[in-house]
């Protein structure tokens, strides 16, 4: 940031400061230091447990219970027999987990960027002055509203390799279009393809709902110290929009690791298994082949997976978001 | 008081409960007093609720002690719902099986063992089918088979001879080639790519899916070569490609109701959705080539080896699999076909109507293939088989090559 | 914030830059981002545009390229949808359960949401990252023990049943947190001079200030309540208690598909959540307008 952004810039110095100085809470006024603590303790656990006591009940304790059966071989039919860390060392050496990794990694390498840069794009878009733009902010979240059923069996025609709307207006050009997802090196594009487009509404609402927070008078600042359209959004919006970026990443990329939905209805993991991702392997596990011990493992492989880019994101966060 | 002590302890020791089947509850039956089961089905799903209902008003009327509930799911999701049952131990007292699953259940003690007041009224081949070790383990509700459907004014428009009972591969081939006009955009023939299509085809070329044991296969032969190049050489040339859209749901039952499809193999069950076809259309049994073998399908009910009611449970299945009123009401509503000794009560099928050769459904039951069943790694059996064909049928790879590979994978799947 | 640095603009000068900024927009370039706007808008709305048009078709088949315009439209569809289903009880059953769970999640989110953003403890971070982690496990895996436990608790087949795994999500948690972090602490500063505790700053400070993002989970937690699917198929098992995607599921016969029926089944599916949406939006913009603070 330089001295050309002006007021901008300082506001948003400004804020950053903000960020260090936000540990700070509302003293409460009390004599006694002791029933201030256990006050403040009864105070933090009345905002926590609402929340606490569902996830400690419904999502940890399954999630304890499948740590459990990930070291038992389960048919869902038999008693299960403990095996110990056979299930891991089994997927540790099997090429098959490998390879879903590298299929839901490769989802994930082309979805993110796609669907981030988009749905910004049409945030800022939708965030002008624009006519219809209720309307239109409606019609961009049609997809993500509509079901994976739906939108796969329309992708599949849209993306028909023989006969499809994309493959058509390809042709107009002299292109020969591609097998999309009868192809195996095109099916994983496809699947980006179609979710990328279902879900720009979902980052689009989350971005404008960011905007929305921006001082407009920011902006004003900035234009009238003489900065063009893009240094008012690489310098004013986008830092001041870093929490809600910042959020979006770090829920697609948990998302993107548990990508099926759309697996499921569009390819069902194949073709030749070239869009087998982690969670349809999970799923195929459990309810197809009745292998719980070892679809368990496999989550649990996935969860710390994910935990380790969580937490890398959440170190780094201090680097570039701006908290207000 | 359970309730607390569970929450205290997290779940686990609610899974443990469910692992070590703590659902096996007295399963001494207690006739006596009146009962309640409950029966979940899919076999009902998409148009029969109402006949279900009427063959269990029926049971209720004559046993008046038992009432049951019935639970109806879409196929598509039975599975998913019946796994999680079993592994919870809240499965139904009577539920739905498919033959394939059959083995694998009952290896797994998952099924009562039923003692059958009357067998004689069932049809023995299909009632077998469901016994192990002498013991009946379910009853079959249906049974239903393929059959080579044809469009009559197409064959018609081509100066071709229609389908006979006395057909081969080659006859197929020949007219598949006759009838394809890609100008109008008219194919010959379609025929599924998949694990229930080769064994059948492998089976009409005098072929063993499995070997004597059943713990691994032997279609990797001379003759299971020809068989699955029989299934997959069809397309792209008198059967759509992949591209085209081949394989995805209802596309060749939609291209039939079109009139694009000269030739079809597909179940008796599309009888109802071709009634009102705008053309004539008959069916066929299907060619064979060393032999003829008509793959036959069939659902059965089994009653919970967990159930508390296992008599009064056992009592409803056998009503619900050989009643007269359930004959005639799957018989009226043109379900599937009843799997009933009385051969009397078939013969009203034989006038229904379109399709005209109906006596071709029996006559197919003359030679049936059953699938090859093992008691572990069968839903992984049948997709390994599969995406291997599929793998042949978009060239990537030679049909020798798919079977090599499907050979390995699904030794390594079925031996342990 | 610094106010008076910004004297060119003040906040009553919002409808003149609006107008200026129109004026400018004149240009070839507002021309463009309108076309470009509005032809991606046509894509978007293309799909559901033909779920509609396939509902209006009857016996639609999938083999070939339907036409764009029906040839014969007809609601033969909705009314073999209306006569299969006991639809209102359906359409209720996910209703009851939607509302609950947008709600319960409302509640459950905002107040950790404010613990986590104003309410320093030991080991804070930590307790923030397990709600996350919460997240990261794929729900087909906890399936089959949470039934087990849920079953002990003799909870099948209840609406408690299907209404409890889904009262906190870490996703609303984590928003709420996010957009908490972004309100000044100026705010909360002024206020408990002022004498306020923290259950009084919570609600007449925090929450004002974040209602574009409140509003954007209650969205997204009707959303996900309305459409999920395999937690309602394997805990609901009454065909009174049935909700919506699994009734919409079961028109999907053994061998054959009626794609009429179907997409007219998700046309019906969508509507109220686009009704949620559009009533959410409207707040979103004037929740900004509204706070005073801008």
């Amino acid at each position: 940031m330089t001295a050309l952004v002006g007021e901008a810039a300082a506001e948003v110095r400004d804020a950053e400061r903000a960020t260090t100085r936000r540990a700070r809470p509302p003293r409460p006024v009390g004599r006694n230091r002791r029933g201030r603590r256990l006050r403040y303790t009864l105070t933090v656990l009345a905002f926590l447990l609402p929340s606490a006591v569902p996830l400690v009940l419904f999502v940890l304790a399954p999630m304890v219970a499948a740590a459990w059966i990930s070291l038992t071989e389960w048919n869902l039919l038999a008693p299960a027999t403990w095996v110990g860390l056979e299930n891991y060392a089994n997927l540790l050496s099997d090429p098959e987990t490998a390879d879903v990794f590298l299929h839901t990694l490769s989802y994930i390498v082309g979805y993110l960027p796609l669907v981030y840069v988009g749905g910004l794009a049409i945030a800022l878009a939708l965030n002008t002055a624009l006519r219809g733009r209720t309307l239109l902010r409606g019609v961009y979240f049609l997809p993500v509203i509509t079901s994976w059923i739906v939108v796969a069996l329309v992708w599949r025609w849209l993306l028909n390799p023989s006969n499809g709307v994309v493959n058509t207006v390809l042709g107009w050009f002299g292109i020969d279009g591609p097998g999309w997802w009868t192809d195996p090196a095109w099916a994983m594009p496809s699947i980006i393809l179609a979710s990328a487009w279902k879900d720009l509404g979902f980052v689009m609402v989350i971005l404008l709902a960011g905007l929305q927070a921006i001082d407009p008078e920011l902006l004003d600042a900035a234009r009238v110290d003489g900065a063009g359209w893009w240094r008012r959004l690489f310098s004013v919006t986008l830092p001041l929009l870093s929490p809600a970026t910042f959020f979006v990443i770090v829920i697609s990329l948990i998302n993107g690791f548990q990508v099926f939905d759309q697996v499921y209805a569009m390819t069902g993991g194949g073709p030749g298994g070239a869009t087998q991702v982690v969670v349809q392997q999970i799923y195929d596990l459990t309810f197809r082949y009745g292998k719980a011990g070892e679809a368990s493992a496999l989550s649990w492989l996935l969860f710390v997976v994910i935990l380790a880019v969580t937490v890398i994101q959440i170190r780094g966060q201090r680097r570039w978001v701006n908290y207000g | 008081m359970r309730t607390t002590a569970l929450a205290g302890v997290g779940l686990v020791a609610a899974t443990a409960l469910a692992l070590t089947g703590c659902a096996a509850g007295d399963s001494s039956g207690e006739a006596d007093g009146p009962v309640t089961i409950s029966y979940t089905n899919f076999i009902s799903n998409g148009g029969n609720e109402e006949n279900l209902q009427a063959i269990v008003d029926a049971f209720e009327a004559e046993n008046p002690d038992i009432t049951v509930e019935v639970t109806t799911l879409p196929y598509a999701d039975y599975g998913t719902a019946l796994q999680t049952d079993l592994a919870a131990g809240t499965v139904s007292d009577v539920f739905d099986i498919e033959y394939a699953n059959f083995a694998q259940y009952q290896a797994n003690g998952v099924l009562a063992e039923i003692d059958v007041e009357d067998p004689s009224v069932y049809r023995q081949s299909v009632l077998e089918a469901y016994q192990a070790d002498g013991a009946q383990y379910a009853l079959p509700s249906s049974f239903s088979t393929v059959v080579l459907f044809y469009n009559r004014d197409l064959f018609e428009a081509a100066g071709v001879d229609t389908p006979t009972g006395d057909w081969t591969w080659s006859d197929e081939q020949a007219a598949a080639e006759q009838l394809t006009d890609e100008g109008a955009g008219v194919w010959g023939d379609h025929q599924p790519v998949s694990f229930y299509e080769f064994y059948k085809v492998l089976a009409q070329n005098g072929g063993e899916f499995l070997d004597a044991d059943g713990t691994a296969v032997a279609f990797n032969t001379p003759e299971g070569v020809e068989a699955a190049e029989w299934l997959v050489g069809k397309s792209g040339t008198t059967m759509p490609t992949i591209e085209d859209g081949q394989g995805t749901p209802d596309f060749d039952t939609n291209l039939f109701l079109d009139g694009k499809l000269a030739m079809l193999h597909t179940g008796i069950w599309m009888f109802g959705a071709f009634a009102d076809a705008p053309f004539g259309w008959d069916i066929a049994v299907e060619p064979g080539n060393a032999q003829q073998a008509s793959a036959l399908f069939s659902n059965a009910v089994g009653v919970s080896a967990g159930s508390e009611h296992q008599d009064a449970a056992a009592t409803f299945a056998e009503f619900l699999t050989s009643s007269d009123v359930m004959v005639q009401t799957r018989l009226d509503a043109g379900w599937e076909l009843p799997a009933t000794s009385d051969e009397a009560a078939l013969e009203s099928y034989l006038t229904l109507g379109n399709p005209e050769n109906r006596q071709a459904v029996f006559d197919s039951l003359e030679q049936v293939a059953l699938p090859p069943v093992v008691a572990q790694g069968q839903q992984e059996m049948q997709d390994i088989m599969t995406e291997e064909l599929v793998e042949a049928q978009a060239g990537r790879k030679t049909v020798q090559e798919a079977l090599d590979s499907a050979e390995e994978r699904i030794n390594a799947a079925i031996g342990g | 914030m610094a106010e008076t640095t910004l004297a060119p603009t003040t906040a009553r000068a919002g409808g003149i830059r609006r107008r200026t900024e129109a004026a400018r927009a004149a240009g070839a370039r507002s021309v463009l981002l309108h076309v470009v706007i509005v032809v991606g808008a046509l894509a978007m709305f293309f799909p559901f545009y033909w779920t509609v048009v396939t509902s209006l078709t009857p016996g639609s088949g999938l083999s070939s390229t339907p036409s764009l315009i029906p040839a014969d439209a007809s609601l033969e569809a909705y009314q073999r949808l209306f006569a299969d289903l006991p639809f209102a009880r359906v359409v209720g059953n996910s209703l009851l359960l939607a509302t609950v769970t947008t709600l319960a999640q409302l509640v459950t989110s905002a107040t950790a949401a404010y613990a986590f953003s104003r309410l320093p403890f030991r080991g804070r971070t930590v307790v923030f990252g397990i709600y996350l982690a919460t997240m990261m496990i794929p729900l087909q895996v906890l399936v089959v023990p949470l039934f087990a436990e849920l079953r002990a608790w003799g909870l099948v087949d209840t609406y408690l049943g299907a209404l409890l795994p889904t009262l906190a999500a870490a996703f609303g948690v984590f928003l709420l947190r996010q957009a908490m972090n972004q309100v000044p602490f100026e705010l909360d500063e002024a206020a408990a001079l002022d004498g306020a505790g923290h259950f009084r700053i919570f609600w007449t400070v925090i929450l004002p200030n974040i209602r574009p993002a409140l509003a954007t989970l209650a969205v997204f937690a009707f959303m996900g309540s309305w459409n999920s699917f395999l937690w309602p198929l394997v805990v609901l098992r009454s065909p009174e208690l049935q909700t919506l995607p699994v009734a919409l599921a079961g028109l999907q016969g053994q061998y054959t598909t009626q794609w009429d029926i179907v997409m007219a089944g998700s046309v019906v599916s969508i509507l109220p959540m686009l009704a949620v949406y559009l009533f959410a939006q409207k707040y979103v913009i004037q929740g900004v307008a509204n706070t005073g603070l801008k």
